[in-house]
């Protein structure tokens, strides 16, 4: 195959040319309460062509049928000639690597029956269900996938890549009369079968606090002290800050560069914040992003202070900066983007746990879990799963419906402790940007406090 | 390639369906101002479902030649784990499918330096000292054809074009984004391009200046952007896939009144001019217009054949597949429209004449976070993207750091009035809507 793409890259008339074909392989399965809604096994396949000639712009070009490489490549490179551009498109020098990267199976999916998948799924389905006559329903979903990608570009790069991944996932919903609520689990690794047996307590965890969030009250909206649980510090820390660090997002934009300069305080000296795709073994793992640059830890907060951002080959050169191997692609559909891999907040010092960060406080929220988060650029939500009000320095009811809506700088600013307790929290569903969905991250962060954060919720 | 497939299906299992699509897209893209790239995309795909032995089961492919018995024998290996389902495949209509264009040469025809010239203009006329406008203009041709082992067959070919904008202004850390769309089957006509520019720039003007926010329960306008966070709960109530699993809160109410006596929302694949618009669903059931609340009267919940089976009825023909997994419920265009009798003169105003007398509120254009938490509960509480305070009748500035919250079931219990702006978003049409007693937090 790569030699079939080195030709196509050849026969190529434009400037720079790049290649990247893939085929997946996938299987998946899907409970919706006892009842099974499908058992499949998908083949996908496709390539993606980008080119660039001098004083124009990209031109690119996405197809299934895959014999129609070469004539997608001058189909491209008209494209690429239409767009005539001032300012001319230049990337970043990287070496250009050449080589096969194959991430460990660690139980191949493809020897797996779709019948073992299918009593795995239900075994962790029905663990929900067991819980309570309160849980009504349920959505689990199993799904595995292995892709080749293939990537040759013009300038000598010549990769073959084998990334695996297996996402499991349950919702168990509980209701009272109208009461509805939910409980989430998710589990996503970039690994295989042999990583997702031996769930059960987890999914059992989740619908059962489905059930006790029946009973809990819903927060009382406004500003209060509150400690985010790892994964939503994790989750928080992707939205609020990670997205401002994907440098497409400044390297346009004079008044956006101004806001993120390097240099710029964003947080107290506990913030230590950094992007890590070359982290073992993680969902957003890759040793390769999709334009052939080899991924990297990349500080970004040190010590409250800016000190880098995520880059393409295009951003990085645009801002005389370097790659930083964060260009991503969720399938051969779509060019790559700058995107996070594995974002973490640093733990703090060793031995700070949980109880510190709450032994001051008079009244609070502990903030657990996350149902979701957006954000629009300065501002941002989050949705967690669940909740606490800390009260005289101690855990106290359970709360739902706490959603934490925020400004970047000032809530970045106002972390003022951040515990010991580091975990990546590795979860299935992923990041959206540019209608690309969804694309396999991790996060990572231990517990955190931010001095005071708006609540959302009645009045 | 149907064809071939049902054939090589109906020796093999008890029945089947299948869906093929080729999607072909042209993209042009101007970032800050520039223009930057130019995309096309050609995609076909085949989705199979078959029923053996009384089970379901699905198999697709987007290879380009696909051998048909490698495709009826990885459905059937699907059905053998499959459950029971009584399900019927809809017979070859008696009469024409409904008559309803979907195709449009001037969208098809357009070349590429037609839709850069309509970007850079776009451009031209949004560019402001100090912002960043954006502009992606995509065009898409589709082929569908469905059939099925009973004989039904469909065929059409459709037209799509997106065109968006948005602004970006960021003043020291205070960051603004304006955006807007035109989405249609038809070319946009000068007078939808300038509406389009129109939106943004009165958007932009009203937030220049920031306002300290309001607090308490507050009547707020929800615009046609804004509504998303009230609609969301509902669509997800009135499938009827929410009402077999027993989450629906809506589930047992039809004929009840639940709602604002003036309000109606109707699902209608039948509208002219909408992309969504078809003349028969992916399953091979003929369109047809769903009454999902008639004045504020719960009235159907929209099915596809397998959730229609199980409960028990008939598909609403809102049967949709992509080229992997099995069919399932989707919407198709969803009007949302105040059924007072009287038909307001169209207004681009913002906040669509309902602001006149409110006192102290907001005017919610983008909320943060819809779709994330417990939709279906109707319980909502998000931060404001884009929202601006009404005082006194006006609007004084944009508010920041403020989060609204409520229950959309509640909410729509009484509505406050329905603005003169109705429009379309994407594959929904609505008026603004001005509800009552809105939580409105800030810090």
């Amino acid at each position: 195959m790569k030699d079939r793409l080195a030709a196509a890259v050849k026969q190529s008339r434009a400037d720079y040319t790049e290649i990247r074909v893939e085929r997946t392989w996938s299987s998946a399965v899907a409970f919706r309460g006892r009842r099974l809604e499908t058992a499949t096994v998908s083949e996908d396949q496709g390539g993606f062509v980008r080119v660039l000639n001098k004083g124009c712009g990209w031109g690119i070009a996405s197809f299934t049928s895959l014999d129609e490489l070469p004539a997608m490549v001058a189909r491209a490179t008209e494209l690429s000639r239409a767009v005539r551009v001032d300012d001319p498109i230049r990337l970043a020098d990287t070496r250009p690597e050449v080589g096969d990267a194959v991430l460990e199976l660690d139980g191949d999916v493809r020897g797996v029956s779709l019948a073992e998948k299918k009593k795995l799924l239900d075994r962790y389905n029905g663990a929900m269900l067991a819980v309570s006559s309160q849980i009504v329903d349920t959505q689990s979903s199993y799904r595995d996938e292995v892709s080749e990608v293939w990537y040759v570009n013009s300038e000598g790069a010549s990769l073959y890549q084998l990334r695996p991944e297996v996402v499991v996932s349950g919702t168990a919903i509980a209701r009272r009369n109208g009461n509805i609520e939910k409980g989430l689990e998710s589990i996503g690794l970039r690994k295989g079968w042999n990583s997702v047996q031996n769930f059960e307590p987890q999914f059992r965890v989740v619908a059962q606090r489905a059930v006790d969030l029946l009973e809990a009250p819903r927060v009382r909206g406004g500003a209060y002290p509150v400690i985010l649980d790892n994964e939503l510090a994790g989750v928080f820390i992707h939205e609020a800050f990670g997205h401002l660090s994907e440098a497409d997002f400044v390297y346009e934009n004079p008044q956006a560069r101004e806001m993120m300069t390097l240099g710029r305080r964003f947080g107290k000296p506990v913030l230590n914040v950094g992007d890590n795709g070359a982290a073992k073994g993680l969902r957003g793992t890759l040793p390769y992003d999709d334009e052939g640059t080899p991924t990297q830890d990349t500080p970004l907060i040190k010590e409250g202070i800016l000190v880098g951002r995520l880059h393409s080959r295009e951003t990085a050169a645009k801002l005389g900066e370097r790659p930083t191997g964060n260009a991503r692609a969720i399938s051969f559909r779509h060019p790559p983007i700058v995107r996070m891999t594995n974002t973490y907040i640093a733990p703090g010092k060793k031995g700070v746990g949980f109880n510190d960060l709450i032994q001051d406080l008079k009244l609070g929220v502990y903030a657990c879990g996350a149902f979701g988060g957006q954000t629009m650029l300065e501002n941002f939500s989050f949705t967690a799963g669940w909740g606490y009000m800390i009260r005289d320095g101690k855990v106290a009811e359970l709360v739902k419906d706490v959603v934490l809506a925020g400004n970047l700088f000032k809530t970045l600013d106002r972390i003022d402790h951040i515990a010991g307790d580091f975990t990546w929290n590795q979860m299935g569903g992923g990041c959206g940007k540019g209608g690309q969905f969804p694309l396999p991250v991790t996060e990572g962060a231990p517990h955190v406090r931010i001095e005071e954060a708006l609540i959302g919720g009645d009045v | 390639m149907i064809d071939r497939v049902l054939e090589a299906a109906r020796a093999k299992v008890d029945g089947a369906d299948a869906l093929w699509r080729r999607e072909e897209q042209t993209a042009v893209s101007f970032e800050s101002g520039r223009l930057k790239a130019a995309a096309i995309s050609e995609e076909a795909g085949l989705n199979l479902r078959v029923l053996a032995s009384g089970r379901m089961g699905v198999a697709g492919t987007t290879a380009a030649k696909p051998d048909p018995a490698e495709l009826v024998a990885r459905a059937r290996s699907s059905a053998e784990l499959g459950e029971v389902v009584e399900l019927t495949f809809p017979q070859a209509p008696g009469s024409q499918l409904p008559p309803i264009p979907t195709f449009f040469d001037r969208t098809a025809n357009a070349s590429l330096d037609d839709l850069i010239h309509m970007g850079r203009m776009l451009v031209e006329r949004l560019a402001r000292p100090d912002c960043q406008v954006n502009v992606a203009v995509q065009r898409e041709v589709a082929d569908t054809a469905v059939g099925n082992t009973a004989g039904a067959r469909g065929q059409y070919r459709g037209t799509g074009i997106a065109v968006t904008a948005d602004i970006t202004r960021i003043a020291g850390d205070d960051v603004l984004m304006v955006y807007d769309q035109y989405v249609g089957a038809d070319m946009p006509s000068d007078a939808d391009l300038e509406a389009l520019v129109r939106s943004v720039e009165t958007r932009l003007t009203a937030a220049l200046k920031i306002v300290a926010p309001p607090d308490g329960a507050l009547p707020v306008v929800f615009t046609p952007a804004g509504l998303a966070a009230i609609v969301l709960p509902l669509e997800q109530a009135l499938s009827g896939k929410t009402v077999l699993q027993g989450s629906s809160p809506l589930a047992g109410k039809i004929g009840e009144m639940l709602f604002d006596e003036r309000l109606s929302i109707v699902d209608d694949p039948l509208t002219p001019g909408r992309p969504s618009s078809r003349p028969i669903d992916d399953e091979c059931v003929p369109s047809r217009a769903t009454g999902l609340v008639e004045r504020g009267v719960v009235g159907r919940f929209v099915y596809d054949l397998e959730t229609a089976a199980r409960a028990r009825t008939q598909s609403t023909g809102n049967g949709r597949r992509g080229i992997f997994g099995k069919p399932h419920i989707g919407y198709t265009n969803v009007l949302i429209r105040g059924t007072d009798g009287t038909a307001p003169l169209p207004s681009h105003a913002l906040g669509g004449g309902l602001i006149g007398d409110i006192d102290d509120g907001l005017i919610v254009d983008d909320l943060i976070g819809v779709g994330q938490g417990n939709v279906i509960s109707g319980a909502f509480s998000h931060p404001v993207g884009l929202a601006y305070r009404v005082q006194r009748g006006e609007i004084t500035g944009r508010v920041k750091d403020a989060a609204v919250a409520g229950n959309a079931y509640d909410l729509l219990k009484r509505i406050g009035g329905f603005g003169t702006d109705g429009r379309w978003l994407g594959a929904r049409y609505s008026p603004s809507l001005l509800l009552e007693g809105v939580s409105v937090a800030s810090r």
